[in-house]
């Protein structure tokens, strides 16, 4: 039994160190330095779907996250090497040095911050709720009625705030990308959903006409930006310099009007 | 370097854990009761002579046995309501679990009766006994024995499987594990939690191994 045992603590301790070794962060000087003398710019992304970051018909990453990012290399002068995470995969990829900068919609916020840097906003977003066409929710408020499901993504700001505008809501979260919210309520297996109001109206023209009905009504408003560790300051002060030059020279804006605010990239991709 | 590891947190969300853990083992337990009862059908089907009623149980045991089993649980959460069937997740998770494990448990059993000399079948009828009894009173008494530790392991398999339903929204350990990750992002803390959960399950399920061989030792054996 004492054998047994002992396999047992010996087991819980391989478990723990396991851990801790792919936890362990490799510190370095110079983030910037070591991607020139690399000469490659590792960014970590999702493919949460349009418009950010997805495969188009053509099987090519593309979207208004990933056309920035290769405008930030092209301005740096190195290539870039995109590696895939889930959304709870982005931020630990970040931390452990796996990848030199965040570029995916992911909002800045407070709790995030205590872990990684934020660069300045390129973009605010707000949450929107939706849902089926043709269902008993008419309005935002229907949604509110006590004990309705409301599809969100697993660790996503709209995980933390439809507790307070849904009280009496029966939250379910979904891991994976923005997608699976829509699957979700689509399926039936949520009455109401809530996304960044930019995801939602870019990812619903992958589904028939008239499938959801999204409510006008913003419920927050929220800065979108990219992130590195907080030990690379350096990368830190150029991509804000990156971001001030692209909002000034009128390319951010390109960008976003071809992506976000316009359904334009539909025709090419 | 067991010093990176924050306790404090893994305690901060034990009523969470506890909940995930007590989520794990009855989906899990309610799954593999399910898968019994599905293996065991469809291994009599497949060992009975008759063809029409075997065919649908071999196709049920390739079909589950040739797809992952993620791919199954999407069919039934985002396919089934397509279809007009639309059932809780911790439903969907445990139904998935059970039509997984269930066409694993059948090959089990099949390859436990078929480890039974050919003598004993032909002793069997030469003796007189319908097919009912000679299953009865001498082949599954002896084909039992085999199985049993191949059905442990598989209980095992399906217990670690059981975390894929926290893709469905359903709260187990593998879900409190993310979470910790996320709102507190200590992935490790998180991960480490849901293993130590699961180390759990397995040595509670390698005991009831050893209790019950202890209690069914055949004779002149150690």
């Amino acid at each position: 039994m004492t054998g047994n045992f002992k396999t047992f603590v010996l087991s819980a301790l391989f478990v723990a160190l396991a851990g801790t070794t792919t936890a362990t962060t490799n510190a370095q000087a110079g983030t910037l330095d070591d991607i020139l003398a690399r000469g490659e710019l590792r960014v970590a992304v999702q493919t949460q779907g349009p418009p950010y970051s997805f495969m188009d018909k053509n099987g090519e990453r593309t979207g208004s996250a990933i056309q920035l990012t290769e405008l930030m290399a092209k301005e740096m002068g190195v290539k870039v090497t995109y590696l895939d995470f889930d959304w709870d995969g982005l931020i630990p990829a970040l931390m452990s040095g796996k990848a030199d900068i965040l570029a995916a919609d992911m909002t800045a916020t407070l709790t995030r911050a205590t872990k990684v840097a934020f660069t300045k906003p390129w973009i605010h977003v707000g949450a929107v709720g939706f849902t089926t066409q043709g269902s008993d929710f008419k309005s935002l408020e229907d949604c509110k009625k006590p004990g309705t499901t409301i599809a969100v993504i697993l660790g996503s700001t709209a995980e933390k705030s439809v507790p307070t505008f849904f009280p009496d809501g029966e939250m379910k979260s979904f891991k994976g990308g923005g997608t699976v919210v829509l699957d979700a309520v689509a399926s039936g297996q949520a009455q109401c959903g809530v996304n960044d109001n930019t995801a939602v109206s870019a990812q619903i023209l992958n589904y028939p006409e008239n499938t959801f009905n999204v409510f006008p009504e913003m419920l927050t408003s929220e800065p979108l930006a990219y992130a590195v560790r907080y030990d690379s300051q350096d990368l830190l002060i150029w991509a804000n310099l990156f971001l001030d030059t692209v909002q000034g020279d009128g390319r951010l804006k390109a960008n976003l009007d071809y992506w976000v605010n316009s359904a334009k990239w539909q025709a090419d991709h | 370097m067991l010093g990176n590891l924050n306790i404090r947190v893994i305690f901060e969300y034990f009523p969470a854990l506890w909940q995930g853990f007590l989520n794990t083992l009855m989906m899990s337990g309610l799954g593999f009761a399910g898968a019994m009862i599905l293996g065991i059908i469809a291994c009599a089907l497949t060992i009975q002579p008759l063809r029409w009623l075997r065919a649908p149980a071999v196709a049920y045991v390739d079909v589950i046995r040739a797809t992952p089993l993620l791919a199954q649980l999407y069919f039934l959460y985002f396919g089934l309501p397509r279809l007009g069937i639309l059932l809780p997740e911790i439903l969907i998770g445990i139904v998935a679990l059970a039509l997984n494990s269930g066409a694993y448990v059948a090959e089990i059993i099949r390859s436990g009766i078929l480890a039974v000399p050919r003598g004993q079948f032909e002793a069997s009828m030469s003796s007189g006994l319908t097919y009912l009894q000679r299953m009865r009173f001498i082949i599954l008494p002896q084909a039992i024995r085999p199985t049993v530790s191949p059905l442990i392991g598989q209980a095992i398999v399906l217990v670690k499987d059981s975390s894929l339903l926290s893709l469905i929204s359903v709260v187990e350990l593998a879900r409190v594990g993310q979470q910790i990750a996320l709102d507190r992002f200590m992935p490790v803390e998180g991960l480490a939690a849901t293993a130590a959960g699961f180390l759990i399950i397995y040595y509670m399920l390698k005991a009831l191994a050893a209790l019950w061989s202890r209690f069914n030792r055949l004779p002149g054996q150690a």
